[in-house]
């Protein structure tokens, strides 16, 4: 028999649990109606959370207007700063070499594909500073927006680096003071099923059977529903992206008014990179690498390498190091029965892109949007989500990928490996023989709602000098003087914002302060 | 470079400030800062808008005298045409600094009448003398004080009313599009202005907060003044003869 789906029981608090349980909560609850969906959340306080996603997309914006949550409560609360994109150092060669991926897409990008015109100017600028300003600001660790811009606007496309604790905690707060979810603290001791496998209950010490029509599992790297109830297998995407290990540590800045990085920097390392993300009070850097190349001595002493020139090297050698361990790779499945997993309970990858939270967005804004109204749809709705998110993981994999086949490194087995095209998909060979003759552009997605624009693949590919020898048809010789405009428009464009933008350290102060308004 | 001084009657005894309204007196403004104890006032002659502060974001409220930078049209060659002039125009070159007194052995920060020295209104000639011939203040005088405390109550009582708009979502971007006599069109962005759908369907527990602290009447003075918006019109199409 059909039954309603009205009741929501999230499993699990991180990250993952209290963003799926806001943009749930602002599309379902209605406040004082008896038939309202219901969303309840379930944590375990004695299991602390994992504070590796530091880095948001773009998304993150929408997705915090959605819930109603004021942006500069949010910036001041959660450490949080802007975030124009990812700056990769020494990806190529292993000395002086270093590339933007920004979040803004080339000027007049769905109007005229620049890529074809800038391949000839290649020797004199490089492709991101040629066709968005966007770099440049980075470089000058300026801010993507003025105080008089409003919440979420920007002159500059951005999403977030926040303090993942923080983060958690002020959600936490939002959702069961405005958004009317309920929280419960306490420990799951069992589970009980329906005859059909639907999950019927979780049982917990205090408060006994949780009952819901919809289980959410974001209990992470626990798999308290997908893995334990339902065995859900495991794939490994070990082969294709090898690093499992990450070490993280905190670094303070030397000065209160210490400059705040526009990008989050990933510096490429003999056997893996380190991640350098910018918050207001603090750095936090971690080192990703694979521990069939180096020990865990090694990485760490190369990650006080790193940071040593910031806080001295007698600091440095005594800085807490947390290590962190990654099977990367995803669920055979994550919607089986009446049961999602959302965030690593879902699967995990190397933070390469940040795209640990932004999978968590898109999960939860389609759980919310495709909420089935019964029990007969929620199979369809099931076998949806389960292919849209394997395809979204097999995006994420090659997009990863893509930043270290074309590498010339030479200094160490890890890269030698990672040249290795045997490991690559069929899909990302695909492009990467295409790309030869074509630069990436629209015709490569081949997807709705895809992950990453043509254009993330259009940063990175000439990031990493990949080239690309293009006929001149009759319609790019038609474009090329309206292209030579746009390059110009850039360059304009690009000084205008030199000059009108703060830094993010003054703007985040001023926002301390003042506030940002909504209109 | 503006050079400011504390008013005295040794250093400033002979001063003079030329009250006369031109454009090279500095009074080619196209808006200026208002606030809501003298909107009553200025809704009668002017627009009310509200801008945001460049260097803070914060809202504030400005009375508008033309459509474009430098453009003040109610500068004449007879001086300023309207019944009344917004005290942060009136009040120039005056502005207000601070200095520290110790009062009973406590340091504290006093409010003290400055002048710009190098204002083109400051000359020993002609105007309003700032004191009589032995020392004592003019009216003159007294009355430029008199505004500076007005102004300085002004922008703390801006804070207070632009906190409380924008608490209650009470402002919306505003594009002003005008057409000229002649067909030519201007458009003005970065203006702001009252929700008067928000303002509708505000619960009467708000409504009430907003009439007994005075802020519903200057709500009902800034959406009365967008008529002025007309008659700004009007003097800029007979300024060009149109």
């Amino acid at each position: 028999m059909s039954k309603s789906v009205r009741n929501i029981v999230i499993v699990g608090g991180g990250t993952a649990g209290w963003i799926t349980a806001g943009v749930l909560a602002a599309d379902h609850i209605v406040p004082n109606d008896e038939n309202s969906v219901t969303i309840t959340l379930i944590e375990s306080s004695d299991i602390p959370i994992i504070g590796v996603g530091e880095g948001t997309w773009p998304s993150m914006r929408d997705t915090l207007r959605n819930m109603g949550i004021d942006e500069g409560e949010f910036l001041t609360e959660c450490d949080a700063s802007f975030k124009q994109g990812s700056k990769f150092v020494n990806w190529l060669r292993e000395q002086q070499h270093s590339y933007y991926h920004p979040f803004s897409l080339p000027e007049k990008f769905f109007q005229l594909n620049l890529a074809n015109h800038w391949v000839n100017i290649s020797d004199k600028i490089n492709f991101s500073n040629a066709v968005t300003y966007q770099g440049m600001l980075c470089d000058h660790d300026l801010a993507p927006k003025q105080i008089t811009t409003p919440q979420y606007a920007f002159a500059a496309n951005y999403g977030y680096h926040l303090d993942a604790g923080k983060f958690s905690h002020f959600l936490k707060q939002h959702c069961v003071d405005k958004l009317g979810v309920k929280h419960i603290v306490d420990t799951i001791s069992d589970v009980k099923q329906h005859a059909n496998g639907d999950i019927a209950s979780v049982v917990t010490n205090g408060y006994g059977d949780v009952t819901g029509d919809l289980f959410i599992d974001c209990s992470g790297l626990h798999g308290l529903l997908l893995d334990k109830v339902y065995k859900v297998p495991f794939v490994s995407r070990r082969d294709v992206l090898g690093n499992d290990s990450a070490l993280a540590v905190q670094v303070p800045y030397a000065n209160q008014d210490d400059i705040i990085q526009s990008a989050t920097v990933a510096t490429a390392q003999k056997n893996g990179w380190i991640w350098d993300i910018g918050l207001q009070s603090r750095r936090g850097v971690g080192h990703v690498y694979c521990s069939d190349f180096c020990t865990d001595t090694q990485a760490e002493d190369t990650l006080r390498k790193y940071i040593a020139p910031s806080m001295g090297s007698k600091a440095a050698e005594n800085a807490n190091i947390r290590k962190l361990s990654i099977n990367p790779g995803h669920r055979e499945c994550f919607w089986q029965n009446n049961c999602v997993a959302v965030g690593m309970a879902a699967g995990f990858i190397e933070p390469l892109e940040a795209s640990a939270i932004a999978l968590v967005e898109q999960s939860a804004k389609f759980i919310s949007t495709q909420l089935p109204e019964n029990s007969d749809l929620m199979p369809i709705i099931a076998k949806r989500f389960n292919d849209k998110f394997l395809d979204r993981w097999q995006q994420i994999i090659d997009f990863l990928k893509l930043h270290y086949v074309l590498t010339q490194r030479t200094d160490s087995d890890y890269w030698q490996d990672h040249k290795n095209l045997d490991n690559v998909s069929d899909g990302l060979k695909e492009k990467l023989t295409l790309w030869q003759t074509r630069t990436p552009y629209t015709f490569d997605s081949t997807a709705t709602e895809e992950l990453f624009p043509s254009a993330s693949y259009q940063y990175v590919y000439y990031g990493m000098e990949g080239q690309t020898r293009i006929k001149f048809n009759r319609k790019l010789h038609s474009e090329m003087q309206q292209a030579q405009a746009i390059f110009k428009e850039n360059a304009g464009k690009t000084q205008k914002m030199l000059s009108a933008l703060n830094t993010n350290r003054e703007l985040l102060n001023k926002i301390k302060q003042y506030g940002l308004a909504k209109v | 470079m503006a050079k400011f001084e504390m008013v005295n009657n040794v250093d400033h005894s002979k001063i003079k400030i030329n009250t006369k309204r031109s454009a090279e007196l500095g009074d080619n403004l196209w808006f200026c800062l208002t606030f809501p104890e003298e909107f009553r006032a200025v809704q009668a002659h002017y627009p009310i808008f509200f801008q945001k502060e460049e260097e803070t974001g914060q809202f504030a409220p400005v009375a508008l005298f033309g459509f474009q930078h430098q453009e003040n049209l109610f500068l004449s060659e007879q001086g300023w045409d309207a019944g009344y002039m917004p005290i942060a125009v009136a009040r120039q070159p005056f502005t207000i600094g601070s200095q520290i007194q110790t009062v009973d052995g406590q340091e504290q920060s006093q409010r003290v009448l400055t002048l710009d020295m190098e204002n083109p209104r400051v000359n020993t000639e002609i105007g309003q003398s700032l004191f009589l011939e032995f020392g004592g203040n003019s009216d003159y005088l007294d009355q430029m004080a008199d505004m500076m405390e007005a102004l300085h109550a002004g922008i703390e009582s801006n804070k207070k009313f632009a906190a409380c708009l924008a608490e209650l979502d009470l402002l919306e971007p505003f594009t002003l599009d005008v057409q000229l006599n002649d067909g030519s069109k201007h458009q003005m962005v970065g203006f702001y202005t009252i929700n008067e759908q928000k303002l509708a369907e505000l619960d009467d527990e708000k409504t009430l907060g907003l009439a007994k602290s005075g802020y519903l009447q200057a709500i009902h003075f800034t959406m009365a003044s967008q008529g002025n918006v007309s008659h700004l019109l009007k003097r800029k199409n007979s300024q060009m003869g149109l």
